[in-house]
């Protein structure tokens, strides 16, 4: 008898687990969280613990649709209890968006069953495999918004986070990937382009977030370029679900409404 | 070579769908100083591959039905991004044909099963010699 395919272990219950990192605000010297993003993990104990190898995997069978409807799932699940005013970036393939017609009715469905208001909602877009539908896809990014989710485009700047996605996502975010931040404070090259992509956001009136910032040296070169929506080990780490209540029902989570310091570490 | 003579922990790859063999050829080559991961999946190998850099590949012909030769599949995937990878295809369904297109692929080492641990691991202690 052939074993159970690693497909059925990460979909089963339990398979996927989530846990979240803060974006913060930090335009003003204070520190406060703009948003928590969702990051899932695979099936404890398994290669697809870690998430690029998880989602390497999934993109290579061409499963990216069901996987991503199961991250949503178990991802606002584990924040229904979460402060109604804490914003939430989840992932989803633009893979997805383009051929599963029926995503946005699941994400607001899973939305509504865990009494998360859709405009809490950033729906961070990921792509590897151009081309998709484009008319679908567009779609989809209408219904979105017209529920009241914002969209972020990730790792910008890289593989198929190029001119083109821009141009057809027109998104309120930028998401600015760790392999342009990192090192930035020591390299003109980097910083160059990051500063091009924050002209190009503020000309689309969009919102500019630097991840993987992990030094104070890479906190002030992003500062610098006028980045004020910054993520990275340097601020905080990633916390599991319970760690996040405790830190908000403890007074020591800031909520933007909020606007207090932030100690989560 | 033994354990005490690797200087630096090389990883191997072992890939095969089942787990048994998986997980034999883990505590042997883990028991003699090698770092090693397993993999029961083509896409499973792959995704590993794509991060994690490795010494050796140990792969089985055949990962899903007798009418895949899957196997065949990793050996291209290998040498083609990371031609520094020494790979081992171990098949019980061993034919000339299958061979010859392992080797025009770039297989360092053909074997047929069963074969016994140690024999594999002096193959693979051969290419951390640098052998051929």
């Amino acid at each position: 008898m052939r074993e159970h395919s690693l497909l059925d272990t990460i979909l089963e219950p339990g398979g996927l687990s989530v846990v979240f990192q803060p974006i913060f605000e930090v335009a003003d010297g204070a520190r406060k969280i703009h948003a928590l993003e969702c990051l899932t993990r695979g099936p404890r104990g398994s290669n697809m613990e870690s998430a690029g190898i998880l989602f390497e995997y999934v993109r290579r069978k061409r499963e990216e649709t069901l996987v991503d409807r199961s991250c949503i799932a178990v991802a606002l699940s584990c924040a229904r209890e979460f402060p109604a005013d804490l914003n939430l970036c989840v992932n989803v393939h633009a893979s997805t968006l383009s051929r599963d017609r029926e995503f946005v009715g699941f994400l607001l469905e899973k939305a509504e069953m865990n009494g998360i208001n859709p405009n809490r909602l950033i729906m961070e877009i990921v792509e590897h495999a151009p081309p998709w539908d484009i008319p679908t896809f567009n779609q989809a990014l209408n219904e979105l918004r017209e529920a009241g989710v914002r969209i972020a485009l990730d790792d910008i700047g890289l593989g198929n986070s190029n001119y083109r996605m821009l141009l057809d996502c027109l998104p309120e975010y930028f998401k600015i990937d760790r392999y342009l931040v990192s090192g930035s404070h020591t390299d003109y090259y980097r910083r160059a382009v990051l500063q091009s992509i924050v002209e190009l956001a503020t000309k689309f009136g969009s919102h500019v977030v630097a991840e993987g910032v992990e030094t104070q040296a890479d906190f002030d070169s992003v500062r610098t370029l006028g980045i004020d929506l910054v993520q990275g080990y340097f601020l905080c780490r990633e916390m599991n679900s319970e760690r996040i209540m405790e830190s908000a029902t403890s007074g020591k989570m800031v909520l933007p409404s909020v606007g207090m310091s932030v100690h989560l570490n | 070579m033994s354990a005490a003579t690797l200087s630096i922990k090389e990883r191997i790859l072992v890939i095969d769908d089942e787990e048994p063999i998986r997980e034999a050829m883990r505590d042997y080559f883990t028991s003699i100083g090698y770092i090693v991961d397993c993999a029961q999946e083509l896409e499973e190998a792959q995704a590993l591959l794509t991060h994690v850099s490795y010494s050796v590949v140990i792969a089985d012909l055949r990962l899903t039905s007798v009418n895949k030769v899957e196997g065949l599949e990793v050996i291209g995937f290998v040498k083609e991004r990371f031609p520094a990878t020494r790979i081992i295809l171990l098949t019980a369904y061993g034919s000339p044909e299958v061979e010859r297109e392992a080797k025009r692929r770039g297989v360092d080492a053909f074997l047929l099963k069963p074969k016994p641990l140690p024999v594999v691991a002096q193959i693979v202690f051969g290419f951390s010699r640098g052998e051929a």
